[in-house]
C-alpha cells in the first residue's frame, strides 16, 4: 500500500468541513432535537435499572366480543397501559380486540389481523388502519360483518371519549366493504343496541 | 369530511359519465329514438323503460370472485342467491304485470356501486337484493329483512336536508307512472328518500318469510349496506338464511328450501304492490 500525501488545499477542507459539523451539531442540540434526544437517553437508563419504577399506570376498559348465546356485543374487562395519550390507550384496545377473548367471547376480528396505524382527528373520528387480513380472512356474510365493525366502534367509542366516530381503513385506504356487505366509506357512529347490558 | 365530499363528487361524476355515455350510445344507434327525445331529463331517455311496463329489479348477492360467505360443506353465498333470484324472477313474471331485471343472470362480478345503477337506469319500483348470512357464531340462525340505515350524523343532516327541500314529493311518494317529474339527485343518498316504503316492504316480506319458511324470525333490522345506498326506489336486503350454520346451509342448498325464500318474497311483493293501489 502507498501512503497517500495530504496537500494543504485538502487541510483546508477537512478543516471548513469539521467547523461545518460542529455549527451544525450545536444548532440541533440547542433546538427540539435535543430534547428529543435527551428523552431517548432517559428512556434507555430507565430500561436498564434492574427494578424501573411503572412509568403508565394501568387502566381498565372494556371490550365487546361476541357471544355464542345471544346476537349481542358482551363486556370483557381488560388492563391496558395508561396514557401517555388516548391514541396509545386506543391503539392497545384495538390489539386487545384482536388477541381476543379470555373468557371464551368471540372476537369478530380475524386473529391474524394487524394494527398498522391509529390516528385520531380534531372532531373525534378515530382513524382505525388494518392490515389486508380484516378483509382476506374474513368469513364475510352481514352478521359477521356488523359484528366486526361495531365491535371496533363500539369498544372505541365507549371506551374513550374523544372518540365520536371510527372510520375503518384497509392497508392504509378507504375500502368499500370487509366481504360485500357492509358499507366502510363513512365513519361510524357506536351503535349501544348492540351491546349486552 | 373531506374524504366524504370526495367520495360524493367521485360518485356523481362516475354516474354522470354513465348518463352522457349512455346517451351518446343511444343516439348512435339507429331505430332508436332520435337524440333530441332522448335528452330529455335525466333517466328519461332510456329506451328500456317503456310507458307502462314496470320494472322490479332483482339482485342477486355477490357473484364471480367475490363468493360471499361460505358454508361448512362448501355452498357458496353467490350461489344460493343466484338461484333464488331466478326462481323469484319467474314466479314474478308468470303472474304480475312486471317486468324483472337481475342485477346478474349468471356468475359475474357485478360492482356494488353497479347493482345500484342497473336499478336506476331501469327506473325500478321496487329493488329486492337476496343473500345468505354469515357469522362468526357457528348457531346464528334464522331470516331477517334488511333496509337501509344511514349511520352517520352528517349523513342524517343531509337526509334531513333533502326531505325539507322534497316534502312535496314525498307525499305522494308512491305514484311512479308519473315519468315527468324525475328529479336528478344525489345518487349515494338516493336510498334515504325512500326508507319509509323500505320498511314497509321489510316488515312485509319478512311476515312472509317467517309463515312460509320455519326459519327463526330476526326481524327487520336497518344498517349500511353499501349496496342499497344508491338505489332510487324503496329497497330491501332479504338474507334468507345463514349457510354458517351447517343445519341451515343444509336447506339453502335444498331446492324446496329454495322454492320456499322466491314464495315468501313473491308475496311479500303482491302484497306490498296491492298496499299502493
Amino acid at each position: 500500500m502507498k501512503k497517500q500525501k495530504i496537500s494543504p488545499v485538502q487541510w483546508t477542507f477537512l478543516g471548513l468541513s469539521l467547523i461545518v459539523v460542529l455549527v451544525l451539531a450545536a444548532v440541533l442540540f440547542r433546538g427540539e432535537g435535543g430534547e428529543k434526544i435527551r428523552q431517548a437517553g432517559e428512556a434507555e437508563s430507565a430500561e436498564n435499572t434492574p427494578e424501573p419504577a411503572p412509568a403508565r399506570e394501568a387502566k381498565t376498559i372494556q371490550l365487546f366480543f361476541l357471544s355464542e348465546n345471544d346476537t349481542l356485543l358482551h363486556p370483557e374487562q381488560r388492563e391496558i397501559l395508561a396514557g401517555p395519550s388516548v391514541v396509545e390507550e386506543a391503539e392497545q384496545a384495538v390489539s386487545e380486540l384482536i388477541r381476543g377473548s379470555d373468557k371464551g367471547y368471540i372476537s369478530p376480528l380475524p386473529p391474524e389481523t394487524r394494527l398498522r396505524q391509529l390516528f385520531i382527528t380534531k372532531d373525534g373520528i378515530a382513524y382505525v388502519d388494518l392490515s389486508r387480513e380484516i378483509m382476506d380472512k374474513h368469513p364475510s356474510g352481514s352478521s359477521a360483518e356488523l359484528a366486526t365493525v361495531y365491535s371496533i366502534v363500539n369498544t372505541l367509542a365507549y371506551n374513550f371519549k374523544p372518540i365520536k366516530k371510527v372510520f375503518i381503513l384497509v392497508e392504509g385506504g378507504e375500502k368499500e366493504t370487509l366481504g360485500g356487505h357492509i358499507n366502510l366509506s363513512q365513519p361510524f357512529v357506536p351503535l349501544y343496541s348492540m351491546n349486552a347490558r | 369530511m373531506i374524504g366524504f365530499n370526495k367520495t360524493t363528487a367521485k360518485r356523481l361524476a362516475f354516474f354522470s359519465l354513465l348518463f352522457f355515455s349512455f346517451l351518446s350510445f343511444s343516439a348512435a344507434q339507429p331505430g332508436l329514438p332520435p337524440a333530441s327525445e332522448a335528452a330529455t331529463p335525466p333517466l328519461g331517455g332510456n329506451p328500456q323503460s317503456v310507458k307502462g311496463i314496470r320494472t322490479i329489479v332483482i339482485d342477486p348477492g355477490h357473484g364471480g370472485l367475490e363468493v360471499g360467505a361460505k358454508g361448512k360443506f362448501g355452498a357458496l353465498e353467490k350461489d344460493i342467491t343466484l338461484a333464488i333470484s331466478l326462481k323469484l324472477k319467474a314466479l314474478i313474471e308468470k303472474n304480475l304485470a312486471f317486468h324483472v331485471e337481475l342485477t346478474r343472470d349468471r356468475d359475474i362480478d357485478v360492482s356494488l356501486e353497479n347493482r345500484a345503477a342497473i336499478a336506476n337506469t331501469h327506473r325500478a319500483e321496487l329493488f329486492i337484493s337476496i343473500h345468505a348470512n354469515g357469522s362468526y357464531r357457528h348457531n346464528a340462525n334464522g331470516s331477517e329483512t334488511f333496509f337501509l340505515s344511514l349511520n352517520a350524523t352528517d349523513e342524517e343532516a343531509r337526509r334531513l336536508a333533502y326531505l325539507e327541500n322534497n316534502s312535496a314529493d314525498l307525499d305522494k311518494p308512491l305514484a311512479p307512472e308519473n315519468e315527468d317529474d324525475i328529479k336528478m339527485i344525489l345518487w349515494d343518498m338516493a336510498q334515504s328518500a325512500y326508507l319509509k316504503q323500505s320498511q314497509r316492504l321489510a316488515e312485509i316480506i319478512q311476515d312472509e318469510l317467517n309463515s312460509l319458511l320455519g326459519t327463526k324470525d330476526r326481524g327487520i333490522k336497518q344498517a349500511p349496506f353499501k349496496v342499497l345506498t344508491g338505489v332510487a326506489c324503496p329497497a330491501v336486503l332479504v338474507e334468507s338464511a345463514f349457510i354458517s350454520n351447517p343445519q341451515e346451509e343444509r336447506d339453502l342448498v335444498r331446492e324446496a328450501f329454495q322454492d320456499n325464500v322466491a314464495q315468501a318474497i313473491y308475496r311479500g311483493l303482491v302484497r306490498y304492490i296491492k298496499l299502493l293501489s
